[in-house]
């Protein structure tokens, strides 16, 4: 997947360009060739071999699953989704990419099991139709937030918190944020719509629920113009498999625009440096990142700890 | 007669009290609450912040200075404490690129493009804003443009060359207040909507303490050798929002712009 990921931040900024909106603060692609998984390198690891983080080491499965005091247990740290089939480009089966931007991939859906989503007709011609002209209309490519299921598989990764009553997840990408109170309170009313929409959780054992309503029409699930209602809801599950590891697992209702719901899966790798902090990432304040990449993974900063 | 005289004496203190607390400034009964107040504590043992806080004087976002009212700009008091006549103390040459400033505040001031607001000025614009605490972390998730501030309380430094919107946020509990040190800023954001300016050399030093079930004080030292002949200080009182259906919800500034201007639907 490496090659396709570069050519897919080459797209994404071919689309900024296109867009002549901001163009996002993509890191240096990673070295081609020598990392593990790639040609080259040492075998794949479980997620293909891809570093959960850019520059980060390969992930590795952790031990026992940790619980905090109040008997949830603690997913707190740095998390990344893993190599799932360059959903984030395009979440659905690609058998033959979408050149010139990017190749083949089997994308993150498991149900239905072809991997595609079950599109209405006309639905399934407008999702085409933004592919084919409307890519400028990327919502990222605007600054806007990713919307859920989206927020999970952006990259750069995310950080999740547990305070009490609570999980909040914060995302270096566009500094979003998604605050799930686990209280048992109700949704908003339904007028109100939001780009992260309304999310509830509960817990069932060691699995966070979430029930997610109230999102807009202005985000997709990808880059390539598959799209969604203001009737979607979201329902994730965050399992948690090891320390390292949760299984991330999400079904989407979308009566607007599918025929019936479909499920998404991926795998969810925790960082493993110890140091790593997320950064202040600007979007319509303009490119202000990539200086801020030390340089020996080819950005400018001279950044170190006093 | 020992007990009448004892209870005449009691009630006589009392009302000695009564009358001499009536007589007090509103400030100095307030300290007494305050001194009373004892503040709630996390399940971790820290000092409990966390809630959904929003200021009141909403005039201080458009100039934390003693100000009259101008287009866009409600009449307001002046939120510095420190010097004691409430102005800021610039430069001279500052002082002329604060009134420059002012003149072309619909242009200049980066808020008007969806920007980042900046540190303080984030604390005391008109939007909500809830507190999150873990043992290494407080989190500030506020509602205007989904900014969100992590403050490290893990005992780690500030990092050295970045130029942040809203700084690099370095905490530590000191008593009941949470004290957090932010450098590392641009020189791109306001303290207010009329010109009130810093440069990248902006040092703030932050304190949150609980005063009452309801109220959070919000303090920020602002040091600028550049700009300001010494530091000074604001101070700004925080409401907690009590309703039971509060949430912070999304003010998408960009979103919303895109479609005033018939673009990005």
């Amino acid at each position: 997947m490496r090659l396709n990921r570069f050519a897919s931040f080459v797209f994404a900024l071919v689309l900024s360009a296109v867009a002549t909106a901001p163009s996002f603060a993509q890191p240096p692609a990673p070295p081609q060739g020598a990392g593990p998984g790639g040609p080259g390198g040492p075998p794949a690891a479980g997620n293909g071999g891809v570093p959960a983080f850019f520059g980060g080491p390969p992930h590795k499965p952790g031990g026992p699953v940790q619980h905090l005091a109040d008997g949830h247990p603690d997913m707190q740290g740095f998390w990344n989704a893993a190599n799932n089939g360059g959903a984030v480009f395009e979440l659905q089966n690609h058998p033959t990419g979408r050149r010139p931007f990017f190749g083949p991939g089997k994308g993150a859906i498991v149900d239905p099991a072809d991997g595609f989503i079950p599109y209405q007709p006309a639905a399934k011609a407008k999702a085409q139709d933004l592919f084919e002209h409307d890519l400028a209309e990327e919502p990222e490519l605007h600054c806007y937030e990713s919307g859920v299921p989206k927020q999970m598989y952006v990259q750069f990764g995310f950080q999740i918190f547990q305070p009490a009553n609570y999980v909040v997840l914060t995302w270096e990408f566009m500094h979003a944020y998604r605050i799930i109170p686990t209280d048992g309170r109700p949704h908003i009313p339904a007028n109100i719509k939001l780009f992260q929409g309304d999310s509830v959780g509960h817990w069932e054992g060691d699995t966070l629920v979430v029930d997610t309503t109230n999102l807009n029409d202005r985000t997709w699930y990808d880059t390539v113009g598959n799209f969604h209602s203001d009737a979607e809801h979201v329902v994730e599950r965050f399992t948690p498999v090891d320390t390292n590891t949760i299984k991330y697992e999400a079904t989407v209702e979308d009566p607007k625009v599918l025929t019936k719901p479909f499920k998404m899966e991926m795998e969810l790798d925790k960082s493993s440096d110890s140091k790593y902090e997320q950064m202040e990432f600007g979007c319509i304040e303009g490119n202000q990142d990539v200086k801020h990449y030390t340089k020996d993974k080819g950005g400018a900063a001279d950044v170190k700890v006093k | 007669m020992s007990i009448s005289f004892v209870d005449s004496m009691v009630a006589g203190a009392a009302l000695l009290a009564l009358s001499w607390g009536a007589a007090q400034p509103v400030q100095a009964q307030n300290s007494m609450a305050r001194a009373a107040y004892k503040v709630p504590r996390t399940p971790d043992g820290l000092p409990d912040l966390q809630g959904i806080w929003q200021v009141r004087d909403t005039t201080a976002a458009f100039d934390v200075q003693d100000h009259a009212g101008a287009l866009g700009i409600p009449p307001g008091r002046s939120i510095v404490v420190q010097p004691a006549d409430g102005n800021i103390p610039y430069k001279p040459e500052a002082l002329a690129k604060r009134r420059e400033n002012f003149k072309n505040r619909d242009m200049a001031d980066t808020l008007n493009k969806c920007y980042m607001p900046g540190v303080p000025r984030i604390t005391y614009m008109d939007y909500p804003f809830q507190i999150f605490e873990t043992p290494k972390y407080t989190l500030i998730a506020y509602e205007y443009i989904h900014n969100y501030r992590t403050i490290f309380t893990n005992g780690t430094q500030h990092l050295e060359g970045l130029d942040w919107w809203n700084g690099d946020s370095r905490g530590h509990w000191d008593g009941d207040s949470l004290v957090v040190d932010v450098s590392d800023f641009n020189d791109q954001t306001w303290f207010d909507a009329s010109g009130d300016y810093h440069s990248d050399k902006l040092h703030v030093v932050e304190r949150y303490t609980r005063t009452g079930p309801e109220t959070l004080q919000y303090e920020a030292t602002i040091e600028d050798p550049e700009v300001f002949t010494q530091p000074w200080k604001i101070s700004i009182l925080l409401y907690r929002h009590t309703e039971p259906n509060f949430r912070v919800l999304e003010y998408e500034c960009q979103a919303y712009a895109d479609e005033a201007k018939g673009g990005s639907k």
